[in-house]
């Protein structure tokens, strides 16, 4: 395994439309990165130039220190797991985990080691004798890894592996791509537009919009330190809440209510007196029983949670509430936040001290 | 499972990797089947074959490639039954060459009021080597394919006997 480093990546396609801005990441050896972004946001574009199946149309691509920006996509030594699973329909499972260690014409009774290792890695052993369509989603799933992970290469790529599966098997199969990181300490680059998987498998994520890199860092970082309005409305689920604001006097005040500042935000907040910012608050953030009031339109109970919806002044709010409410449209709930973020209103980026 | 020893693996792939020798060789033997009875029937002079064997010679190469072809099928997956029929299919090719070929080759036919050999000794050979040829080569394909079914067989029952054991 080794590390990777994506050096001023663009990716300009003929048409002159740039996917890819300015690229820039260092995976160090054995991390597992996640590139989580909306759809269109230029992740796996990304992916694509590091597999070598788009072509790079400036910087560098460095693989354990070795330029490899202009090499075909099979001497680059990386493995692809796709998320529509790529596999061969009339072969078993066994000769499509086997079949890329064939065409490298390895030694018969090695593929054959690797094949049961890695079958009996991922639960696959009973399975070798079938076909692709006679196995599950998630399932066919685990022979896509199997196949990357017979290669032993230098980086695996993952382009929305779970995408197809439903909720449950998604669960299921992303404990076991963790547990396979961890097994085989892998270099990993791994794409998906959904933050539950970032935030569950990254060491570190890469937050992607338009072609840009947001933010670089790890899950806690991106939650609760996110680096502007975009990451911050695109981590955490529900989003967080925002609010057009004005710094005044020490205190936030926004349509229909307003909120002190501690002294740290009040210093962080000192040179946008008298501005207009935007306050976030993440729904778990907001606690029952304070002086912003809340006119409910809906209750969602999620079992341990409550998502209560509603409006403040002329802006919506929604609560996660850590208990069973029964609130009606129309009621009303006074609340407070314990935790806010700050924004400006021009750049969008955090305002921090 | 995995363990080091050689042989040991080479007999565990094949639970896992199709008969592919056995099946090959049973379709080169069609194809050299089929160059034999296109140089048969492109030697006949005058009406020589327009006899009732002709037809029985037809209807054998069509039964030959069928049953071959559903053998080469069923050797794929270690089915030590269709080892039989190739076998017998191999031997009848031999057996062959003393019928048409070698009639032919013997027969001397009237044209014009010119005596003519109905087939020159160099296709006669170039017949039996073809014929030799396939013959040979499904019988090959049945013999391996009987050697390895009976291998795997064994080696799936030391596999089971091994997974009992560990769990009793």
């Amino acid at each position: 395994m080794s590390d990777l480093q994506l050096q001023h990546l663009d990716k300009i396609y003929d048409n002159k439309v740039q996917a890819v801005f300015d690229f820039n990441l260092n995976v160090r050896h054995g991390e597992l990165i996640v590139l989580v972004g909306p759809s269109g946001c230029g992740k796996s574009t990304t992916l694509r130039m590091v597999a070598g199946l788009e072509d790079i149309s400036a910087g560098n691509l460095i693989i354990d220190g070795k330029d490899v920006t202009k090499m075909p996509p099979k001497d680059r030594d990386i493995a692809m797991v796709f998320q529509n699973y790529a596999l061969y329909g009339h072969m078993t499972i066994y000769e499509n985990m086997a079949f890329s260690l064939m065409l490298r014409k390895e030694n018969k009774n090695e593929i054959h080691q690797k094949v049961l290792s890695a079958a009996e890695m991922l639960g696959l052993s009973d399975q070798l004798n079938k076909k692709p369509g006679q196995l599950s989603g998630g399932q066919r799933q685990r022979v896509a890894m199997g196949r990357a992970v017979v290669r032993t290469p230098k980086v695996f790529l993952f382009d929305e592996p779970l995408s197809n599966l439903d909720a449950k098997l998604r669960g299921a199969t992303r404990r076991e791509i963790l547990l396979l990181h961890k097994r085989l300490n892998a270099t990993m680059l791994y794409v998906t537009h959904d933050q539950t998987e970032a935030l569950t498998l990254a060491d570190r994520i890469v937050c992607m919009s338009m072609g840009h890199v947001q933010q670089v860092g790890t899950p806690l970082e991106l939650y609760d330190t996110p680096a502007n309005l975009f990451v911050a409305g695109f981590i955490g689920l529900p989003p967080m809440n925002f609010f057009d604001a004005e710094v005044k006097n020490g205190e936030v005040v926004c349509n229909g209510f307003s909120v002190p500042l501690s002294a740290e935000d009040k210093a962080a907040l000192e040179r946008y007196e008298g501005r207009e910012i935007t306050l976030g608050v993440r729904p778990e953030d907001i606690v029952e029983g304070g002086k912003i009031s809340v006119d409910v339109f809906s209750n969602e109970n999620l079992g341990q949670t409550t998502l209560v919806n509603g409006t403040v002044g002329k802006h919506r709010i929604t609560c996660k509430f850590r208990e069973w409410c029964t609130y009606k449209p129309g009621d009303k709930v006074n609340v407070s936040f314990n935790r806010m973020h700050f924004f400006d209103k021009k750049t969008t980026d955090a305002i921090r001290l | 499972m995995t363990t080091n020893n050689d042989a040991f693996i080479k007999r565990d792939r094949l639970r896992f990797t199709k008969n592919k020798l056995s099946s090959n060789l049973t379709l080169l033997a069609i194809l050299i089947n089929a160059f034999y009875f296109v140089s048969v029937y492109k030697c006949d002079v005058g009406t020589y074959y327009y006899k009732w064997f002709i037809g029985i010679s037809v209807l054998y190469n069509l039964v030959f490639m069928l049953v071959a072809f559903l053998s080469s099928e069923g050797v794929k997956s270690y089915n030590i039954k269709y080892s039989f029929p190739l076998i017998a299919i191999g031997i009848l090719q031999v057996v062959r060459i003393f019928i048409l070929p070698l009639q032919a080759k013997n027969a001397v036919i009237t044209l014009d009021g010119v005596e003519q050999a109905v087939m020159e000794d160099g296709k006669f050979f170039y017949q039996s080597i073809l014929l030799v040829a396939s013959g040979v080569l499904c019988v090959i394909a049945g013999v391996v394919n009987i050697i390895k079914a009976q291998t795997l067989a064994s080696h799936q029952a030391q596999i089971d006997k091994e997974t009992k054991g560990s769990k009793s």
